[in-house]
């Protein structure tokens, strides 16, 4: 071993060893996760003395969890679509048209990123119940369908493409929404798939907007749920536990196999 | 002639397709963005209840009564604490760690140890208070089993107010760490190798080549990074109140915290909308001074 590498082998293994600190309070919830209702009370090891699976069987049988499931699917899953939509067309008539106002509207845009949640939070309440959305599933889509930054970003993923080539597609007489779905959108598809993970994380994981919109079981999402496991199991923790395992390692997995995305997204969002 | 007639077809063609693609865009914008900001501002001069009929326009009188207020004084205070310590250890401890890990050479582990630092960033952070306030947990919890297995003395960890914010800071930067680590990193692999090349054969040291080079070159990303942890660390809301929700004795009172409680709880919408407004001067502030400060000088 040369004397250059013992510094190295230190800084290795000092970043292994926060990389396992890392992993640590996971692997204290599946472990808890199978320990049983008896065994929670009076733990007195890290460890399960006797795997038990108590823990899944009340959070299977005594919740609609496949619902919450359900719940946040669907709307992550429409607030992401509806984001990539309207971002990616305003982006284009930013990038790539004049009109009276266009400065000033975008100023303004991008002026709404700053402000805090807990501003807004208190009149979109009010906006929504006086929609009469309040405690359901569209409180949490409809708010969701625009994105100040996924505007800014498309307007700056637009810009670089060629003025030539939206000329010759309308040369050709393409309609100007198919211009842009056909010639604009397959150019933007790396910074579309960056804003898509972001938003959808960001959905997936929100707590404070379902918090103060939803009241019934039956409309909670996963991150509701997860509380809810908790405050109704104080002390069988175990519970909540079994129910982080099952909403969270999918989450890991599917994250696992796209991760090159899901980093390279989040790069490009914040370098630029 | 007809040239000009093209030009003119394909001028209100445009108009047609901004009209009718940008209106429904901007209105969502206006509907739960613009007017919920305005709207969120003027409420704090009324007494505003959802509970009553009535909601007088009582001029300056929730900014006066805020600043009687000891939990508001509290939660503001424990805001500062929270931000002002877990603020500046996490800009130190990404940087170090993205440079930790870019430092090492094999590509493998590299991207293992990102993704490990970057995994709890995937959790719901309303999970992981969850999973964190179980490992807190005085008896039977993994910290306390630990340091009795190490023979030495339990921990109040979220039961004694002069401990309480510190376990809540702790469990923050575990949460979310990796995405400013994965941003350092980003920002370290575009500088040019080259520039290290040129102060290698210059005899800098590596003190003076991090200082004097990678620093300034990094001044985008670190603007960036500390922009957006700034703003976010100034609403942290979930850990709060899933761990504590405030307690013991108000000592994890923040903000965030304090705003949400007086709408939802105690229906104070208006009072609250002036706390909310006291949040949004400090958040404006500081992000155009570091904005100001923090203006890149270099391009490459």
């Amino acid at each position: 071993m040369r004397k250059k590498d013992i510094p190295y082998a230190i800084l290795f293994l000092v970043l292994l060893a926060g990389g396992c600190f890392m992993l640590v309070p996971f692997v204290w919830m599946i472990l808890s996760s199978f320990k049983s209702n008896l065994e929670i009370i009076s733990s007195t090891s890290i460890w399960p003395q006797a795997p038990s699976a108590e823990g899944y069987v009340t959070v299977v049988r005594d919740a609609p969890f496949m619902r919450w499931l359900m719940n946040s699917l669907v709307t992550s899953t429409a607030i992401t679509l509806g984001t990539l939509f309207t971002s990616a067309l305003a982006g284009y008539i930013f990038a790539k048209f004049h009109f009276r106002g266009k400065q000033t509207i975008f100023v303004v845009l991008l002026g709404t990123m700053m402000i805090p949640f807990q501003v807004v939070m208190i009149p979109t309440y009010l906006i929504i119940s006086k929609l009469g959305l309040l405690n359901s599933l569209l409180a949490l889509v409809v708010p969701g369908l625009v994105s100040a930054f996924g505007v800014f970003l498309a307007r700056q993923a637009v810009e670089s493409i060629p003025y030539e080539m939206i000329e010759s597609a309308r040369m050709d007489g393409s309609g100007e929404f198919r211009t842009f779905w056909q010639i604009v959108l397959p150019q933007i598809t790396s910074m579309l798939s960056a804003l898509g993970i972001f938003t959808f994380m960001a959905a997936w994981n929100n707590y404070l907007w379902p918090l103060i919109v939803l009241n019934d079981n039956e409309k909670m999402t996963v991150p509701l749920a997860l509380v809810f496991f908790n405050s109704k199991n104080t002390v069988n923790y175990n519970v909540s536990m079994s129910a982080g395992v099952l909403i969270m390692i999918p989450v890991f997995i599917v994250f696992l196999l796209f991760q090159r995305h899901f980093i390279k997204g989040l790069t490009m969002t914040g370098m630029k | 002639m007809s040239k000009v007639h093209t030009l003119y077809r394909q001028y209100r063609l445009d108009r047609r397709f901004i009209l009718l693609s940008l209106t429904p865009i901007l209105l969502l914008f206006l509907v739960f963005s613009v007017v919920p900001i305005v709207w969120g501002i003027m409420l704090g001069f009324y007494q505003y209840s959802a509970l009553y009929q009535e909601s007088p326009f009582i001029w300056l009188d929730n900014y006066k009564n805020l600043f009687q207020d000891e939990v508001f004084t509290q939660s503001f205070w424990n805001t500062v604490k929270f931000v002002g310590f877990a603020f500046p250890v996490n800009i130190v401890l990404t940087l170090l760690i993205a440079l930790g890990i870019n430092k090492v050479r094999s590509a493998i582990w590299r991207n293992t140890l990102r993704t490990m630092f970057f995994l709890p960033t995937i959790a719901p952070l309303s999970g992981s208070a969850i999973i964190w306030s179980t490992m807190y947990k005085n008896d039977g919890g993994l910290f306390n089993l630990t340091l009795e297995r190490l023979g030495l003395d339990a921990v109040p960890w979220l039961s004694d107010p002069s401990m309480a914010m510190w376990s809540v800071v702790l469990m923050t930067l575990w949460a979310d760490i990796g995405f400013n680590i994965v941003i350092f990193m980003a920002g370290l692999d575009s500088i040019p190798v080259q520039f290290y090349e040129a102060a290698r054969l210059d005899g800098a040291s590596r003190f003076v080549v991090f200082w004097k080079m990678t620093l300034p070159l990094l001044q985008r990303t670190t603007l960036f990074v500390t922009v957006m942890t700034l703003i976010s660390y100034f609403q942290m809301f979930p850990q709060f109140q899933v761990m504590t929700n405030g307690e013991p004795q108000n000592s994890t009172n923040v903000l965030a915290l304090n705003i949400y409680t007086n709408a939802f709880q105690y229906n104070s919408m208006g009072y609250a909308s002036a706390m909310a407004t006291v949040l949004l001067l400090i958040i404006m502030i500081i992000t155009l001074v570091q904005i100001r400060l923090g203006r890149s000088k270099w391009e490459y």
